[in-house]
C-alpha cells in the first residue's frame, strides 16, 4: 500500500488526519494522544522510555469500523461478570454512532498491549461518560465531517441510520466511507496508564441526544455467556504455554514469619520437581500440576520458619483498634455535609442515640482461587496470562519488581473468577509469583493458588467502626448527627509474593501516598438526610492491623471490594437512622422520607415501601420478642446513594431467638440510576449484589488468631448457600430525565447489612450493632 | 496408566492412579468446563456426571472410574442427543436445555461456578423433570458432598434457569 495524500483536520478538539491509499483495506482508528503520565516521567530512571503498544506513536486504537460495516471496540476495563463490556459499551457505542447493536462485532478488553486506557474493573459507566463513550462521539463527529467532504452537503444537513450516512439525496454507509483509507483521529488523553485509574478521554464532543437512544434500554443478551455456557470460553485456567511448569507456592508459617531453611525435595518420589527459593518465597514447579501439588506439601513438612504473633486476635480486634491502633498519624477527613453547631444541638437534646458499630473483615472469597501463567523469556521480556482487574496496573508492579521497563511486561487477561474488586489495583496474588518461578528455572510456570491460600495469603475488605451521637428534638425530628468513622488503610496493592521475597515494590500503605493506598480514611457515603440542621462526619485513619509489627511488612493487608469504605460508612448510618427512628417513635421509612430533600431519593423510598408492602408503623414491632424457640419476624430498611444511583432495599427477616438463626425471608431493592442502559444485564447483577450482601451481613467475617487469618475452607469462610436465599424483587426506576446512567449492582451487597439489623431490631426489641449478624452473636445479643 | 470414558470417548492416560480425576480432565484431556473451586468437595465448580450421577472430580482419583461413562458440561448436548435419538447432524446443532435455559435467562455473572451448577441441574432434570422451588434449592445445596456455591450470587438465576430448562424438555418430550 501506499499514500497518496495526507490531510488533517480539527474535529471538536480533535486531530483528525487521513492517507487515501491506492489499494483496498482501510479503517477509521481512533488512537489516543497520551498527556501526562507518572510513569512516563519516572522512566528514565529504570531504563528505556515507556511506550504502551497502542499510543502516540504506534496506531492505536478505541474503535475502528470496517469496510464490511463492522465495528469492533477496545477497553482497559476487564469482564468480571458484570457483563458491561459485552452489552452496555455495545448499546452505548452503538447509540453514539447510529450503528445497530449487532454491528460491533468485536470487543476487545484487558490485554495491556490491545487495549488503549487501563484502569480497573469497577465504575464501568463512568458517571455517565465512559472512556468509550467519548471515543465514539468523536468518532462520530469525525464520520460526519469526512461523509460532508464526500456526499459535497452540509454537516448540518446530513442524518444518520443504521451506519448510513444521508443529507440531500445522496447516502453513504460508514463501511464505503472508510474504504481505502486509513483514518487517524488523536483525541485528547490524560492520567497515568499503569495507576488504577488509567487513562482519561478528556474534551466535549457532542454526545448524542438522549431521546435519540434506540439501543440504550433494551435488555440485549452478553455474548459471552454464550461462549461460557457452551464450554468454548478459554478460561484463564485453561492457558498451556509450550514447556510450561506447574508450580506451588510454600508461603511462610505466619504473617510475619522468616524463612530459617526451605525443606529438602525427596527426589525419589518427585524426581522431576524443583524448589525455588527467593528471600522468604518458597516454590516448588513440576510439570504436571499432580506432581507440584504433592511435592510442595512434602516440602511444605521439612521447611523452617520464624514464628509470628504480632496480631490481635480476632476476638480482641475492636478493643485493639479502639486502644492500641494510632489515630492521630493521618490528618482526620471532614464530609462535604458539615452544617450547624451539633454540640450545642446534642446538648439542648430531649432524646439521644448514641452507639458505636463494628464492621468485620471479610474476605473476596473468588469461588476459583487466583491463577497465573507467567513466562520470562531470555531477553527480558514478560508475558503473563492470567485474569485480572487491572492489567496495566499489574504491568507497572511487574516492572517495578523486575526493575525494568513496563514495556517489557504484557499482560493478557483471560475470563476467570469474579475478584470483586481484589485485583482492581493490579494484582490478586500468584502474578508475580509466577513471575519469579518462570525467571528462576527458565520455563513458563503456572501457579495456581490452594484455596486455603486464597483466604490466608490474600487481601481483605478492612475492618472499621463507627461512633455515632444523635439529637432528636421534641417533634421527634433529627436536630444533630455526628458520625466518627475509624478504619485501617483500605487498599494495599504490593504484590505479596514481591513482598516475601524481598524485591522492590510500591510502598506499604502511608498517611502520603499517591493513588488510592493512603491511610487516609476519606468519607465516601454522601449524606441523604439534607433537612437535618447540624451534621458532623469525620473520617479517621490509621495503618493496616500487624503492617508495622511484622518483620515482613505484611500482616493483615486490605483491599478494597464491593462499594469499598461506603459499606463501611453506609452500614452504621443506615442502622442509626432506624435506631433513631424507633426512638422518635416514628416509621423506619417515613422517618426517612421526612428528612430527605431529593426527589430521587424519595422517589426510591416510596417505591420500595410500595413494591415490599411496608406497613407504616414504628419499630420495634408491638409484640416483638427475644426469647423462645418459636420464629419472630421483623422488617428493616436502608438507603444509599452511589455511583449516580439512589438505592433503598427493604429485608423482612425471621429470627429464631433461642439459636440466633435469621432467615431472610423477602429482600425487595428499589433503584434508580437514571437512564437503564439494559434491564436483564442489571437486573441480573442487582439479584446477585443482593444475595453476596445477605451473605456477608449474616456470615462473614475473616477469622484471625495472633499470627495470621485462621479461615482456610468453605467450612471455616461460610458463604450463603442457594437454600437460604430470599424472595427478591427489583424494581428498576428508568429515569430517563436524568440525561445520564449511574452504576449498578455493587450498591446492593451494601443495602442488606443495615436493612437486616433493623429488622431483627424490629423482631425482638434489640440492636447489636456489629457484622455479621451470625448466630453466636445474635444468640448472645438476645441472652444477654 | 488408566483408561477412562468421558464424553463417549475413551482415552487411556499416563497420570499416576490417584491423580484426580480433574487435573487428568483439564490437563490431559484439555476439557474446559470443570473448574478448580477448593479441591476439597465443598464448592461443586469441578462437578461431572459419573453413570449419570453427580461427583466432585477434585476428590475422585483417576484409577476409581474406570469403565464407568464419564459427563463434562462438553459432554451435555450430545447426552441430550442421545436421549432424544437425534441424528449426528442434528447433534451437533443442538445444545442440552439446561444450556439453553442459562443463556435464555442470562443466568451466569462471573459464571466460574456454572459448568458445576449445569451439571447438577442436568442430574436433577434426569430424575425429576417437574422440580419444584424447594426441590431445585435442596438439589443445589444438601443432596451432593456439600452445597454447590455460587459467589457472585447467582442463586436466583439458577432456579429460574431450572425451571426454564424443564419447560423446554416437557414441550421437547
Amino acid at each position: 500500500m501506499a499514500a497518496i495524500t495526507e490531510t488533517s483536520g480539527n474535529v471538536c478538539g480533535a486531530t483528525l488526519s487521513r492517507r487515501q491509499f491506492v489499494k483496498t483495506g482501510g479503517a477509521l482508528v481512533v488512537g489516543v494522544t497520551l498527556i501526562g503520565s507518572e510513569l512516563l516521567e519516572a522512566a528514565p530512571a529504570r531504563g528505556a522510555a515507556f511506550k504502551n503498544s497502542l499510543d502516540p506513536t504506534l496506531p492505536s486504537s478505541w474503535i475502528e469500523i470496517h469496510p464490511d460495516n463492522t465495528v469492533l471496540i477496545r477497553t482497559g476495563k476487564s469482564d468480571f461478570g458484570q457483563g458491561t463490556t459485552f452489552t452496555a459499551y455495545r448499546q452505548i457505542v452503538a447509540d453514539e454512532l447510529s450503528v445497530p447493536f449487532e454491528a460491533i462485532t468485536t470487543v476487545v478488553a484487558g490485554d495491556t498491549d490491545r487495549t488503549p486506557d487501563g484502569s480497573g474493573a469497577f465504575d464501568f459507566l463512568g458517571r455517565g461518560t465512559p472512556n468509550i463513550r467519548k471515543a465514539a462521539a468523536y468518532t462520530y463527529q469525525a464520520l460526519l465531517d469526512l461523509a460532508s467532504e464526500r456526499l459535497g452537503v452540509p454537516k448540518d444537513q446530513l442524518s444518520v441510520n443504521g451506519g448510513v450516512v444521508s443529507g440531500g439525496s445522496k447516502s453513504i454507509s460508514y463501511g464505503d466511507l472508510v474504504k481505502d483509507q486509513q483514518l487517524k483521529l488523536t483525541i485528547p488523553v490524560s492520567g497515568d496508564l499503569t495507576s488504577i485509574f488509567g487513562l482519561r478521554v478528556e474534551g466535549n464532543p457532542p454526545m448524542k441526544a438522549v431521546s435519540d437512544y434506540t439501543v440504550i434500554g433494551k435488555s440485549l443478551p452478553n455474548s459471552i455467556i454464550t461462549s461460557k455456557v457452551t464450554a468454548k470460553e478459554t478460561w484463564a485456567t485453561d492457558i498451556r504455554l509450550p514447556g510450561m511448569l506447574h508450580g506451588r507456592m510454600v508461603h511462610p508459617k505466619t504473617l510475619g514469619s522468616t524463612l530459617i531453611s526451605a525443606g529438602q525435595l525427596d527426589k525419589s518420589k518427585f524426581p522431576n520437581s524443583q524448589v525455588v527459593v527467593k528471600g522468604n518465597l518458597v516454590g516448588v514447579v513440576a510439570p504436571t500440576e499432580w506432581e507440584a501439588i504433592q511435592a510442595s506439601q512434602q516440602v511444605a513438612s521439612g521447611t523452617k520458619w520464624t514464628d509470628w504473633k504480632g496480631l490481635p486476635g480476632s476476638a480482641k480486634l475492636y478493643d485493639y483498634l479502639r486502644k492500641e491502633s494510632d489515630w492521630t498519624s493521618a490528618p482526620v477527613s471532614k464530609s462535604n455535609a458539615t452544617a450547624g453547631d451539633v454540640a450545642s444541638a446534642l446538648a439542648a437534646a430531649p432524646k439521644k442515640l448514641s452507639a458505636s458499630y463494628q464492621f468485620s473483615y471479610m474476605k473476596h472469597a473468588h469461588i476459583g482461587p487466583t491463577i497465573a501463567v507467567a513466562d520470562v523469556k531470555s531477553d527480558g521480556t514478560v508475558h503473563i496470562h492470567t485474569h485480572n482487574q487491572n492489567p496495566q496496573a499489574l504491568r507497572g508492579e511487574i516492572a517495578v519488581m523486575l526493575g525494568t521497563s513496563p514495556d517489557h511486561v504484557i499482560v493478557h487477561t483471560h475470563p476467570g473468577a469474579g475478584h470483586y474488586g481484589r485485583s482492581n489495583g493490579g494484582n490478586a496474588g500468584a502474578e508475580d509469583e509466577a513471575v519469579i518461578l518462570s525467571q528462576a528455572v527458565g520455563k513458563p510456570v503456572r501457579v495456581q493458588w490452594m484455596r486455603a491460600e486464597d483466604l490466608q495469603w490474600s487481601t481483605q475488605s478492612s475492618a472499621a467502626f463507627s461512633d455515632v451521637e444523635l439529637a432528636l428534638d421534641d417533634q421527634g425530628k433529627i436536630a444533630g448527627y455526628q458520625i466518627d468513622h475509624y478504619m485501617p488503610a483500605m487498599q494495599d496493592d504490593r504484590p505479596i509474593g514481591a513482598v516475601i521475597a524481598g524485591l522492590p515494590t510500591m510502598p506499604a500503605p502511608e498517611v502520603e501516598s499517591k493513588s488510592v493506598t493512603s491511610t487516609v480514611n476519606g468519607l465516601s457515603d454522601p449524606w441523604l438526610y439534607k433537612q437535618v440542621p447540624n451534621v458532623v462526619e469525620r473520617g479517621h485513619g490509621t495503618f493496616q492491623v500487624g503492617q508495622k509489627a511484622s518483620p515482613i511488612a505484611v500482616g493483615l493487608r486490605d483491599h478494597s471490594m464491593r462499594t469499598p469504605g461506603q459499606f463501611q460508612q453506609n452500614y452504621p448510618r443506615e442502622l442509626a437512622i432506624s435506631e433513631a427512628a424507633a426512638l422518635a417513635g416514628s416509621d423506619a421509612i417515613q422517618f426517612r422520607l421526612d428528612h430527605a430533600k431529593e426527589e430521587r431519593l424519595i422517589a426510591v423510598l416510596k417505591e420500595v415501601r410500595d413494591a415490599s408492602g411496608w406497613h407504616t408503623r414504628p419499630s420495634p414491632r408491638h409484640d416483638a420478642v427475644s426469647t423462645g424457640s418459636a420464629p419472630v419476624r421483623g422488617r428493616g430498611v436502608s438507603a444509599m446513594f452511589r455511583s449516580g444511583t439512589y438505592w433503598a432495599c427493604v429485608c423482612e427477616i425471621a429470627v429464631t431467638p433461642s439459636t440466633g438463626a435469621i432467615v431472610v425471608e423477602k429482600y425487595t431493592i428499589a433503584v434508580d440510576p437514571g437512564i437503564v442502559v439494559n434491564p436483564m444485564q442489571l437486573k441480573r447483577q442487582v439479584e446477585g449484589g443482593a444475595v453476596m450482601g445477605i451473605s456477608q451481613a449474616l456470615l462473614e467475617e475473616a477469622m484471625f488468631d495472633e499470627s495470621g487469618i485462621t479461615s482456610r475452607d468453605w467450612n471455616t469462610y461460610p458463604i450463603l448457600k442457594m437454600a437460604d436465599i430470599p424472595e427478591i424483587k427489583v424494581v428498576l426506576l428508568h429515569n430517563p430525565k436524568v440525561g445520564s446512567y449511574g452504576g449498578g449492582s455493587e450498591a446492593a451487597n451494601a443495602l442488606a447489612a443495615p436493612a437486616i439489623a433493623a429488622a431483627l431490631h424490629d423482631a425482638t426489641g434489640k440492636v447489636l450493632r456489629r457484622l455479621p449478624l451470625k448466630r453466636a452473636y445474635v444468640q448472645a445479643l438476645l441472652q444477654a | 496408566m488408566a483408561t477412562i470414558t468421558v464424553n463417549g470417548v475413551r482415552h487411556e492416560v499416563s497420570a499416576p492412579g490417584d491423580t484426580p480425576l480433574l487435573y487428568v480432565l483439564r490437563n490431559d484431556l484439555q476439557l474446559s468446563g470443570p473448574q478448580f473451586g477448593c479441591g476439597l468437595a465443598q464448592c461443586g465448580a469441578c462437578s461431572v456426571l459419573i453413570d449419570g450421577k453427580e461427583v466432585r472430580s477434585c476428590v475422585t482419583p483417576v484409577s476409581t472410574v474406570h469403565n464407568q461413562e464419564i459427563t463434562t458440561l462438553e459432554g451435555l448436548p450430545a447426552r441430550w442427543a442421545k436421549l432424544k435419538g437425534l441424528s449426528t447432524e442434528e447433534a451437533q446443532k443442538t445444545l442440552h436445555p439446561v444450556q439453553q435455559a442459562w443463556i435464555e435467562e442470562q443466568t451466569p455473572l462471573c459464571g466460574f461456578c456454572q459448568s458445576g451448577m449445569m451439571i447438577v441441574a442436568t442430574e436433577l432434570l434426569e430424575r425429576n423433570p417437574n422440580p419444584t422451588v424447594t426441590q431445585i434449592k435442596e438439589a443445589f445445596t444438601t443432596s451432593g458432598p456439600s452445597a454447590h456455591l455460587c459467589r457472585c450470587g447467582s442463586y436466583a438465576a439458577i432456579i429460574d434457569a431450572v425451571k426454564h430448562a424443564a419447560a423446554i424438555m416437557a414441550k421437547e418430550r
